[in-house]
């Protein structure tokens, strides 16, 4: 097999049950360091974590980790398997893993998923490949040379006799699992799967209605709950009044808990009346001064203190200010949690992107055995990196802690909004010096932003790929109470917009075409400037657009996924219409075009929106958009054509899950620019950016 | 609470509810029909779009009783086998992403289908400007419908 697959473990498979009716092999999926990983092989220990099941019945199962959200894992992950274990894709089936910490990581986030896994998949693959080959040639006695696998089934080839994969588990799973050294893998032109377009194995359940997501978690039994909570960060329940609220038919409970008041309730319906009906007074502690201009000015303050210009004022100095707002995910199932809390166990089922987080918490709450703690995890309807934090696992199993019975506690979209754990807002101040040919001599970027979790995260897509003799890079962390998440891409969002703003911003004043500029800052063995030249040779840079119309191009490497994006508009009449996103990627090894197609179109989507209309405002303490219509989201009459294009010939797939979202907003202000010779530096656009402009 | 009739997908059902219970929740708490979703709970979204007597509506801010003796169809309605050309379409195209607005969106390409069977783009972009999705379907969704109305052409 050819490829740098990051695997550096003596066992990587073990036979995990004894012989009879199924053949099931574990292997490890999880994304340990190679530390960990290195750790573990000195001690020769091999704890699968995923499993490989093919029973009597001819199905092949594989037990997966990581959660489905709309990002295709659940598909990806068995075609790298069935296409090397050379199995008929209608036997393919998918369950989700329990959570235990025999999985290793189970977070799903970070687009690594596939690149964890894809080298231990094609090993599990081959091994059970070689292992049914094996068993055939047994029970023929004939060479195992003389057989050959070949969909769901091992050949004779002489004879043609056949055998399907469920008649050879029973002698399959009484033979050696091969050493690593034995395997031998399929050659890329044999794959059938990887590399083919699939939809995702849901589909049918999503057009009839039968996918079932968190909110569609019914118990016997159970109650809805729905929780007022403190509008000012930081405030807490002073007192409430439920007279009102326990007058609503319907309403059982109103009890305090650690996130609020819950309105308990034997429908949602009920429990929805009765917040509208619940009075809490709150302490609303030490932030009610604190809005957007004061973050604003602590951040504009901060790097005028880190300040110090490296440049030497030799040629043609520019400069400027670029915004980004704070952002809510706004996924769009809201979050919802069901759980079951008994005197023996607890069960939760929980749309979550971090399931041993849940059950971290789950366990902290109740004091229960760790074994008898179970989280379920349903479709996500939207995760976005929301779903990486569960303050409402908490909530709905303090209530059945508390209640005795089921609770779903139920997010409605008011909730969501006010209480995310918002991307931060970001203040950058850039600087570069062009020398008289117009070559950028010095690059600085100074910025200001809440971190996520530490002040490293401010650091994510910092580095600009251009060769430029001197940088200065400068991050400043701020302490604010605001709470703060992990957002699709996290601050390669915020860095991507300024770097590739400003790149342009210097190929104008170099009076260079902005394409052309970038081409020549890259070194040729880079691998964005090869996905640079895919986008803009697709999207025909450099040919004429009628009037009022302009194109603007940008690329950015997410994590490890280089994505290159040309937009085209117009403005017209002081009307802005994004006619055209054409992008390039190179994931390397590319396992389901069609999935990477769709994630390409999302990011794009999700970070227009973002341009367009993504702001979150605080005012006195707290998050002043409260629904849809003053948070709004991209709509159908305004999606332009999107055309992906995938970088061919890779050896190893990389993520896809967030890469398409970072270039897309400076690709569209740089479009913008082109078209109006106005340059937006401030997130998310105004109208009055653009109003006065006319063809 | 005073018991009200309601036809859903063809079945009368009597529910125990009182009358200004959203559509949307006699659904999904009490019928366990749960492919309608919620997404806003203001008709902002259209996440929770249904059929009452073959007009697209927003469930979330349609009252139960309002709803009378029309007929109410839901995702769960629209076919016993995934056999509606905008189901069969919504697959062909891999639309879904996470799925969850899905729902909606068929029930409102649905509606206008029913009314004019062969729209063009503006009559696509009226009808379908109505339901959000955050993970970015819409081009699939377009093309969904233009093969929707292919299929149901080629019978």
């Amino acid at each position: 097999m050819n490829g740098n697959m990051l695997i550096s473990r003596r066992d990587f498979l073990a036979m995990t049950a004894a012989a009879g009716t199924s053949l099931i092999l574990g292997m490890d999926l999880s994304s340990k360091t190679v530390e960990a990983q290195a750790d573990d092989q000195r001690q020769e220990i091999f704890v699968p974590n995923a499993y490989l099941r093919i029973d009597a019945d001819g199905i092949v199962t594989l037990i997966v980790h990581r959660s489905e959200m709309g990002q295709g894992v659940q598909t990806s992950l068995p075609m790298i398997l069935a296409d090397e274990l050379e199995a008929d894709w209608a036997t393919i089936r998918v369950e989700q893993a329990p959570t235990d910490p025999v999985y290793g990581d189970q977070v799903t986030g970070g687009s690594v998923s596939l690149l964890n896994a894809y080298g231990r998949l094609r090993i599990a693959g081959a091994a059970a490949r070689i292992m049914l080959v094996a068993a055939a040639a047994q029970i023929w006695a004939v060479p195992p040379e003389t057989c050959r696998a070949e969909n769901g089934t091992v050949v004779h080839i002489p004879n043609g006799q056949r055998l399907g994969y469920g008649q050879l588990v029973s002698v399959a799973s009484t033979l050696p699992v091969p050493e690593r050294s034995e395997i031998e893998y399929k050659s890329p032109d044999k794959f059938r799967y990887m590399g083919t377009r699939r939809g995702q194995i849901d589909n049918s359940l999503f057009v009839t209605g039968r996918a079932v997501f968190g909110s569609d978690i019914y118990l016997p039994g159970m109650v809805h709950a729905v929780v007022a909570r403190c509008p000012v960060f930081g405030g807490h329940v002073a007192g409430f009044d439920d007279q009102q609220a326990l007058s609503i038919p319907g309403v059982c409970r109103v009890v305090e808990i650690e996130n609020g008041v819950a309105v308990v309730a034997e429908n949602t319906w009920s429990a929805l009346q009765g917040q509208a009906a619940l009075e809490v007074r709150w302490d609303i502690g030490d932030y009610i001064d604190l809005d957007s201009d004061k973050i604003r000015q602590m951040a504009l303050d901060k790097i005028a203190a880190n300040f110090v210009s490296a440049t030497n004022e030799l040629g043609i100095v520019i400069e400027a200010l670029y915004e980004a707002p704070y952002l809510a995910h706004a996924t769009m199932e809201p979050m919802v949690c069901v759980a079951d809390v008994r005197l023996d166990g607890c069960d939760v089922w929980v749309p979550t992107q971090n399931r041993q987080e849940a059950k971290r918490h789950a366990q902290s709450i109740t004091h229960l055995q760790s074994d008898t703690i179970h989280i379920h995890v349903p479709l996500i309807g939207g995760g976005y990196g929301r779903r990486l934090r569960v303050d409402y696992v908490d909530e709905a199993v303090e209530l059945s802690k508390i209640m005795g019975v089921p609770v779903k506690v139920f997010w409605t979209r008011e909730d969501d909004l006010k209480h995310d754990f918002y991307r931060p807002a970001s203040y950058h101040q850039v600087r570069a010096e062009l020398d008289d040919n117009g070559k950028p001599i010095s690059w600085e970027h100074y910025s200001a932003a809440q971190p996520v979790e530490s002040d490293s995260d401010l650091n994510h897509g910092t580095d600009v790929p251009y060769l430029i003799p001197k940088k200065k890079i400068c991050c400043s962390s701020l302490s604010l109470p605001v709470p703060t998440g992990y957002w699709r891409s996290v601050f390669n969002s915020q860095n991507a917009f300024v770097n590739e703003c400003f790149i342009d911003e210097l190929a104008v004043a170099s009076g260079s075409d902005p394409y052309m500029f970038r081409m020549t800052l890259l070194e040729d063995s880079t691998p964005i400037k090869r996905v640079l030249e895919l986008a803009a040779s697709q999207a025909g840079w450099g040919t004429p657009l009628p009037e009022g119309w302009g194109r603007g191009i940008a690329c950015h490497t997410t994590w490890n996924t280089p994505v290159a994006q040309v937009v085209e508009v117009s403005v017209i009449d002081g009307k802005l219409r994004i006619h055209r996103v054409v992008c390039a990627i190179d994931c390397g090894l590319a396992i389901n075009p069609d999935m990477i197609e769709a994630q390409m179109e999302g990011g794009i989507v999700f970070g227009l929106t973002s341009a367009l209309y993504g702001e979150i405002t605080l005012s006195h303490g707290q998050v002043v958009q409260r629904q849809f219509r003053d948070y709004q989201l991209m709509r159908f009459d305004e999606m332009p054509v999107i055309e992906v294009h995938i970088v061919p010939d890779g050896l190893c797939p990389t993520g896809i899950g967030e890469m398409g979202n970072p270039p897309a907003t400076p690709a569209l202000l740089n479009a913008i620019y082109a078209a109006t010779g106005r340059r937006i530096r401030r997130l998310p656009l105004h109208i009055e950016d653009l109003r006065s402009v006319t063809s | 609470m005073t018991p009200t009739t309601i036809i859903v997908n063809g079945t009368t059902y009597t529910v125990e509810v009182s009358p200004e219970t959203p559509l949307l929740w006699v659904l999904r708490d009490t019928l366990r029909l749960t492919g309608t979703k919620y997404g806003c709970g203001v008709g902002w979204c259209g996440v929770c779009t249904v059929h009452l007597d073959g007009q697209a509506i927003h469930s979330c801010s349609t009252e139960i009783g309002e709803v009378g003796n029309r007929e109410v169809l839901t995702i769960e309605g629209l076919s016993s086998d995934r056999s509606h050309p905008l189901q069969q379409a919504w697959i062909e195209e891999s639309v879904a992403q996470c799925g969850y607005c899905q729902s909606g969106q068929i029930m409102q390409a649905a509606a206008l289908l029913a009314a004019i069977p062969h729209p063009d783009e503006e009559d696509i972009n009226r009808a379908m400007t109505d339901i959000v999705c955050r993970c970015g379907t819409y081009q699939r969704i377009r093309r969904a419908i233009h093969r929707a109305v292919d299929l149901e052409d080629a019978v």
